[in-house]
């Protein structure tokens, strides 16, 4: 192949040029070229190595069906495999390499696949190495289980960077009234039609440049120009952007190349941007692929097809090869031949027709093209470049080696392909076309068109006669409202005779060859007889065990060949065979664009608390609880987390403590039918609860188990406070707002989450009523007698911010919580910590909150865990007998009121100077359990009891294991220490503190 | 007394991000929310909506769902059939319990205002709503999702006023941040 660069000619800017890096030798090229135009201009034949064979593979199309022209892009975390360097845009400073070739895809070691390729036809690995005869017969597959690691380094195209990625993606959304897929005469006359209708048209086109395959017909507008034009006329355009696919309800899948064609881009533009479309009418003007004809190494660098050649010369003024041999079966290789014959290439035209028409024969005279008839490619002569072609005749029936040709260049058209795969991907099946020897889509009762050569419409002219129409559809449509039946209706056939004769294969059986069909995965047409010899019948299964049409190409080049190979072999017609279905996307996806913004720190909404950075200046250890960030613990200089949290504890227990406990969800309850609702929902009753009072509340899902607990406080007759879980929150929420609007339609209750609303901040200990009294304005109204245990006030600070405070106590301490609006909340809490400081108070965080619940037995999400009845937690007596609430039924279920159910109960070590884990498995030392008899949810040393204490689950809880030897088992941890169960209130268990 | 504390506090950098000549974004917190929630039932709609007329002095029944009207200093946001918020209300509006409810929302969310040439782009980039003014004219209200995060966005004729959970929004701000800078930002 000795292709090069045209003095004049395409639309590259040649006062442009760039320098780009190609197997780390500087070369140069244009603005406007493609990668593969630019190595073409400069020279180049190999460019990467086939999949399986290693074989040297070259320039093989001029779009995204490119299957051997499939290089590593950039360096570095950048560097990104199996890119399409016909697609690739060229960039000042690119930098691209060959792949799955070592030392270089010049000379690769691993072509010796080549040479040993008899043995890796189809199945393979799976005859050779599952079930290795007669040493595994019966036995299974163990041999393969060695030999995958080694089989798996060695398969695979390009090596993906392991490097997290540097670039930005995000997602965006869109709307339109009708979205045009596809620039090309189709899409532009049906875009331009509907602007000019009023309706808001988008027209996607997944090239750099408008125009699809009128750039190189119709060469009188540059893209530029028709991006004008087409703006003027109101039509909104994305090029460089993909449909990769359709989805329901006209939900289609775009991705923006934003950045792949800039040199250095800003760090705030994104690399791809994921599009989200919903429109109301589709138009698929998506064009067709030339397809290539199987035949003896037709996969040798300088064989592409025939309108690649023409692309490469009319649109980036590179000429293939100085003589170019041309094989066809149908019209259009005609005027390409000429381009090329005019451009200075010597080119020989191989007709697998007969005869042709006198138009053609017109060409051919005025151009001095040398013709064959009835003549077809039948093997290529070359390595690493075409040198020739033998080239075989028809005789009617069979193709016989004719004679030799010398040439650098193999141009193939073996018939089009319309690009029928959108339509593909909403299940609508294709339907075979004898006479235009495609595929032509089926019919849809959505409202999407096809137009176009993507309808088999194969002329210009009736390209934009074919858009218009589709065009009149779609404004009919969305303007008088037809339903999707309708717009069907009114499509009727597509497709016009094309001048193609199915010619798929050539081959002569006296000879050993290999004539590719896909060219990506190495799928030969002896693979395809392979596979229908060992009984694959559905083309389904053809492909799953060739890997036809499995690759990043998806099947473009290869499908419709391989499938007439099929049905050759199995004597049938295409369609009895079977159509593959296309499945989205259309060309690959980074998975970076699939989750665009969405990465690293912003994998999921990062929740603060209104005191977040207070806490932060207050020297706090911060600690994601599901979104949330909260204190962890409050390090002293040089102090580790256990040593922070005994303090912690032991100060709060003796003094006061002070805890950001903003995270607790908390909703408001309102309506005249509020406590009504709340007695339907909690275990216990709140019908009598009291204006200023708050009660502690379990609620339990249908089932009868635990949903989540929490405070409820009464603001008046109507309003009510609820506190839930920070874990649940939102699930309680939704399950509230569920009910209201599904079962109970007619209560008159309104929930409103005001999680946000309200700062929490919890005083705990002997001394939290003195912390209180110094900021509130009436220090009456807190005392014992006036605020009891479980009270609640709206408080008036001196500073006048109005609080809510609730004598409550997680911690078994003399407890408030203070509520405060969010906006104020740091204020309120320095006040607070001010006072709590002087009284030689102390910051507390999660870990000591875990700390004071362990010892008092209280109840958190890692009990609650969805397993769990009332009974089992100790809350039994909470189920109120006089009235109905939601699990009331369910939860007597036989199995729910067993009782050697696993209880929940407090964990001592026998050795009190020995630690135990959570997580563990508690086990009787003489049980026959081989699961064990219950589980270990949370451990933590006391400060007050002075040794490991744990809160956990064992079957028939404390009582049944009085006096019994248990044992916790952490076989991960090799730990296996003898433990006592107690009481899980194992710390004030009479509640006198929070009293006091 | 004490001065309400913003979320976006240390968070707030004004300044032009990328934004050589004309931002296409604007971004800016409308400090100090004041958002009172009326609910009510199917069956008082009608009443309720004749008390938020009268109380602040609004002519038209215009109470529409999804749309925003105006009235003494405030506006109203119908933003559920049974739902108003009551932007600008220094007080509860006053209820009787069986007509409906009334709750103080201003500390729950934070109020950030877009605005630009290029805002509906930039808005577009983070939630799936239509916000052609065909679809959504100046007078809209509506409720989505923003990097998974529930918000309020009302399109006023200063711009579209994003009311965010305000645990959220420092996220959400930043989100906003990145992906208005490739338009040209400025934050006021």
């Amino acid at each position: 192949m000795t292709s090069r660069r045209l003095n004049v000619g395409g639309f590259v800017d040649r006062e442009q040029p760039l320098d780009f890096f190609w197997n780390g030798v500087r070369l140069k090229g244009f603005s406007g070229d493609t990668l593969a135009s630019a190595l073409l201009a400069n020279g180049k034949s190999v460019i990467g190595r086939s999949f399986k064979y290693h074989r040297p593979r070259g320039v093989m199309s001029a779009g995204v069906e490119e299957s051997g022209a499939l290089v590593t892009l950039g360096a570095g975390d950048r560097s990104d495999a199996n890119v399409r360097a016909t697609t690739q845009e060229l960039y000042q400073g690119l930098i691209a390499k060959g792949q799955n070739a070592w030392p270089s895809v010049e000379f690769d070691l691993g072509a010796i696949n080549n040479l040993l390729g008899r043995f890796f036809a189809a199945g393979f690995y799976y005859k050779t190495f599952m079930g290795i005869p007669p040493f595994e017969w019966g036995s299974g597959t163990g041999a393969w289980m060695w030999y995958e690691k080694f089989i798996r380094k060695a398969a695979g195209m390009g090596r993906a960077s392991r490097l997290p990625d540097p670039d930005n993606y995000e997602h965006a959304h869109d709307y339109c009234d009708v979205l045009v897929v596809g620039s090309g005469p189709t899409g532009e006359a049906a875009a331009i039609s509907i602007a000019d209708a009023g309706l808001d048209v988008i027209l996607v086109e997944q090239d750099s440049s408008l125009g699809g395959n009128s750039l190189v017909l119709d060469e009188s507008l540059s893209s530029d120009e028709r991006l004008a034009y087409l703006k003027s006329k109101g039509v909104r355009v994305m090029s460089r952007t993909t449909a990769f696919g359709i989805y329901d309800n006209l939900v289609v899948g775009l991705l923006e190349r934003v950045s792949d064609h800039i040199s250095d881009p800003p760090a705030y533009l994104p690399r791809q941007r994921f599009w989200i479309f919903r429109s109301r009418f589709i138009i698929l003007a998506t064009g067709a692929i030339e397809r290539h004809i199987a035949f003896s190494n037709n996969d040798r660098p300088g064989v592409m097809t025939a309108n690649a050649g023409c692309i490469y010369l009319k649109r980036f003024g590179v000429l293939v090869g100085e003589q170019v041999t041309m094989a066809t079966t149908n019209d259009s290789a005609y005027q390409v031949a000429a381009d090329l014959n005019k451009a200075g290439a010597s080119v020989t035209l191989l007709d697998a027709r007969p005869q042709i028409s006198s138009e053609l024969t017109d060409i051919i005279q005025s151009s001095g093209i040398e013709l064959h008839l009835s003549a077809a490619p039948f093997d290529v002569i070359g390595r690493s470049a075409t040198r020739g072609l033998t080239i075989a005749k028809s005789d009617g029936s069979h193709w016989k080696k004719a004679f030799e040709k010398k040439c650098d260049s193999i141009l193939v058209s073996g018939g089009w392909s319309p690009v029928i795969h959108l339509l593909s991907h909403r299940g609508v099946k294709p339907i075979w076309h004898p006479t235009d020897a495609c595929f032509l889509p089926g019919a849809t009762d959505e409202s999407i068109v096809v137009a176009g050569a993507a309808a088999g419409v194969w002329d210009n002219v009736d390209c934009r006669e074919s858009g218009e129409r589709v065009a009149e559809v779609a404004i009919r449509t969305i303007k008088n409202g037809l339903s999707s039946e309708s717009v069907a209706a009114t499509m009727g056939n597509s497709g016009t005779k094309s001048s193609v004769i199915p010619l798929y294969e050539v081959r002569n059986s006296k000879k050993k060859f290999k004539s590719f069909v896909d060219f990506q995965h190495d799928v030969t047409s002896n693979d395809i007889r392979l596979a229908h010899k060992e009984g694959y019948v559905s083309v389904e299964h053809l492909k799953r065990y060739t890997t036809l049409g499995m690759a990043t190409d998806g099947g473009k080049m290869g499908n419709v060949v391989g499938l007439a190979l099929m049905a050759e072999a199995a004597g049938k017609e295409i369609p009895d065979v079977g159509t593959t279905v296309f499945r989205p996307p259309y060309t690959p996806v980074s998975i970076g664009a699939l989750a665009g913004r969405s990465v690293g720190k912003n994998f999921r909404p990062l929740r603060k608390t209104a005191l977040h950075d207070w806490n932060i200046a207050h020297g706090a250890v911060m600690i994601e609880t599901g979104l949330w960030q909260r204190p962890w613990y409050y390090p002293q200089a040089g102090e580790t987390i256990s040593e922070a949290y005994v303090r912690e504890a032991t100060i709060t227990r003796r003094s006061v403590g002070i805890c950001d406990v903003t995270s607790l969800g908390k909703i408001a309850v309102q309506g005249p039918d509020a406590t009504e609702f709340l007695d339907r929902i909690y275990t216990n009753a709140f019908a009598k609860l009291a204006v200023g009072k708050a009660r502690y509340g379990i609620m339990l899902r249908d089932d009868g188990l635990v949903m989540d607990d929490g405070t409820t406080w009464r603001l008046s007759e109507t309003d009510y406070f609820m506190t839930t879980t920070t874990a649940h929150a939102a699930q309680v929420m939704a399950w509230l707002e569920e009910l209201l609007q599904t079962r109970w339609p007619s209560l008159k209750v309104h929930v409103t989450s005001v999680s946000d609303a309200w700062v929490g901040i919890s005083v705990s200990g002997p001394k939290s009523r003195a912390v209180l009294e110094s900021v509130s304005s009436n220090v009456d109204h807190l005392s014992n007698e006036s605020f009891p245990f479980m009270g609640v006030r709206e408080v008036f600070l001196k500073d006048g911010v109005e609080c809510r405070v609730a004598r409550i106590s997680f911690s078994g301490e003399l407890g408030y919580e203070v509520y405060v609006p969010a906006d104020f909340g740091s204020h309120v809490m320095e006040k607070l910590w001010v006072k709590a400081a002087e009284l030689g108070g102390c910051l507390y965080g999660l870990e000591t909150l875990g700390t004071l619940r362990i010892e008092k037995g209280h109840v958190t999400g890692a009990e609650l865990d969805g397993r769990v009845t009332l009974e089992d937690a100790g809350l039994g007596k909470m189920a109120s007998s006089k009235k109905l609430f939601i699990g009331s039924t369910l939860r007597r279920r036989p199995e729910l009121l067993r009782q050697d159910r696993p209880k929940l109960v407090g964990i001592f070590p026998r050795d009190r100077t020995t630690m135990f884990n959570a997580g563990a498995i508690l086990k009787g030392a003489d049980s026959a359990e081989e699961c064990g008899d219950g589980w270990i949810t949370a451990v933590t040393h006391s400060p007050e009891l002075g040794h490991w204490i744990g809160l956990g689950f064992i079957s028939g809880g404390h009582s049944a294991w009085t006096n019994k030897g248990v044992v916790s088992l952490d076989p991960v941890r090799n730990r296996n220490i003898d433990v006592e169960i107690v009481s899980p209130h194992m710390v004030d268990p009479e509640g006198v503190r929070q009293r006091g | 007394m004490v001065n309400r504390s913003s979320a976006l506090k240390g968070f707030y950098q004004r300044g032009s991000f990328n934004a050589g000549g004309q931002a296409g974004v604007i971004l800016e917190e409308i400090p100090n929310l004041l958002l009172m929630q009326i609910a009510t039932w199917p069956d008082n709609v009608k009443l309720v909506t004749s008390e938020l007329e009268k109380k602040y002095g609004i002519e038209e029944t215009r109470l529409l769902n999804g749309r925003v009207v105006f009235g003494d200093n405030i506006a109203l946001l119908r933003i559920t059939p049974l739902t108003w918020w009551c932007y600008g209300a220094p007080t509860l509006f006053e209820i009787l319990p069986q007509h409906g409810t009334s709750l103080d929302i201003s500390h729950s969310f934070v109020h950030v205002r877009l605005s630009g040439y290029a805002v509906r782009l930039c808005l577009n980039r983070l939630i799936a709503i239509d916000l052609r003014p065909s679809n959504c004219p100046p007078g809209s209200v509506f409720s989505t999702t923003l990097h998974h995060v529930g918000v309020t966005i009302w399109h006023s004729q200063d711009g579209f006023e994003l009311f965010i959970p305000r645990g959220f929004a420092c996220d959400v701000w930043t989100m906003l941040h990145d992906t208005a800078e490739q338009f040209g930002l400025e934050i006021v």
